[in-house]
């Protein structure tokens, strides 16, 4: 099967647009789509300046989406001396699995000439993953203690950066699996905060001065199409799954999406579309009325969180009771 | 025709189906064309296509990072 555009061979077919592309065809569409992304989400503010550079701190796990990520924003901005890319490595404490994709994150980041930077969780609260899994004193999914503190660590450390924003590598997939959990369980007052964290165009968000805005450029990427464009870039992309990933209901929803997809292809992209724009819409209907009012910082570490304790030192003081 | 499946970390299946595509090759071993990648002589193929190997590789998608 030849390539839509040229006379090379297809490595591809997307059933949702009914393209066959060649990976030379493939890789430009991916990257095009970023890129688009990155206008239509306003990412680059129009007094952005040599002189003035804006900070971008990438959250660089080493798999395949971050990686894929930083090599296209660094392809993209590499000669606009406007943008400057930081990687922000987070290790959890995870034995074997973290040490290889943080290599991967090592090599990737030599290779591009980009600043990286690690923190780990034993270093910044005295816990690893592997002991929290084990002791589990609130029992809860591995996802919620991680998911907790490394939020905690990206957007404090993209302040310390002094970063613009902080980018992540959310792929389709992720992103419609969110978008139909949020809309299932009928929160709609997240789905608001989810246009006005990461995914509204910064010139349409509601400004939260606390919080370094969040974008996720690759979110009209695919995710099998990321890992296929890691494969054919030949990226260092770590490749083994977390030992204590375990979110159940993701999962199902992930099923859901598939079986979907197949009968009706275009589904996860229209999922997205329809849910960013209803998500604009109830954030709007949202603005001044929701949590912002009752931020505070918080008694013990001084985080930016709706309650006394934030919920970081909250899980600290249980893992470390036990 | 007979082709051999090697679902990568997951074990080999031998599929036996009257012309196949590489998506009919997936549906045997019950996974969905979203959640991997089908490699010939490690070359990435469309999953639309009609099966002209007996030998292919099943990449999975690893989640998260």
């Amino acid at each position: 099967m030849e390539c839509n555009r040229c006379d090379e061979e297809a490595v591809m077919h997307a059933a949702y647009s009914g393209a066959h592309l060649c990976e030379s065809h493939f890789r430009e569409s991916v990257e095009r789509r970023v890129r688009r992304r990155v206008r239509r989400d306003d990412l680059v503010p129009g007094d952005a300046s040599p002189e003035d550079p804006q900070t971008w701190v990438i959250g660089l796990s080493g798999g395949k989406d971050s990686v894929v990520l930083t090599k296209i924003l660094h392809d993209t901005f590499a000669e606009d001396p406007r943008i400057e890319l930081v990687g922000l490595t987070i290790h959890e404490g995870i034995e074997g699995y973290r040490d290889e994709s943080l290599a991967a994150c090592v090599d990737l980041t030599d290779d591009l000439g980009i600043r990286h930077e690690v923190v780990s969780y034993e270093e910044e609260f005295g816990v690893r993953m592997d002991d929290v899994v084990e002791d589990d004193p609130e029992n809860m999914a591995a996802c919620a203690y991680c998911g907790v503190f490394r939020r905690d660590l990206l957007s404090r450390y993209a302040e310390a950066f002094d970063a613009d924003l902080l980018l992540t590598g959310h792929n389709l997939d992720d992103e419609a699996q969110t978008a139909l959990m949020n809309f299932l369980e009928g929160d709609v007052a997240q789905i608001a905060k989810h246009f006005d964290a990461s995914l509204g165009p910064l010139s349409e968000r509601e400004k939260q001065e606390e919080f370094v805005p969040r974008a996720k450029p690759l979110r009209d990427v695919p995710e099998k199409e990321v890992a296929l464009y890691a494969h054919l870039a030949d990226l260092p992309a770590h490749i083994t799954e977390c030992p204590h990933s375990s979110e159940a209901y993701r999962g199902e929803i992930q099923q859901l999406l598939y079986d979907l997809e197949e009968n009706h292809p275009g589904t996860r992209h229209s999922i997205l579309s329809g849910y960013e724009e209803l998500a604009g819409i109830v954030a709007d209907q949202y603005a001044g009325d929701d949590e912002r009012d009752d931020l505070q910082e918080c008694v013990e570490c001084g985080a930016t969180t709706t309650r006394e304790r934030c919920r970081k030192c909250a899980l600290l003081e249980s893992i470390h009771a036990v | 025709m007979r082709v051999t499946v090697d679902v990568k970390g997951e074990g080999t299946h031998e599929v036996d189906l009257e012309a196949p595509t590489y998506a009919d090759l997936l549906a045997e071993v019950e996974l969905s064309p979203h959640e991997v990648s089908v490699l010939v002589d490690g070359r990435p193929v469309p999953e639309d296509q009609p099966v002209e190997t007996d030998h292919v590789t099943v990449l999975r998608l690893i989640k998260g990072g």
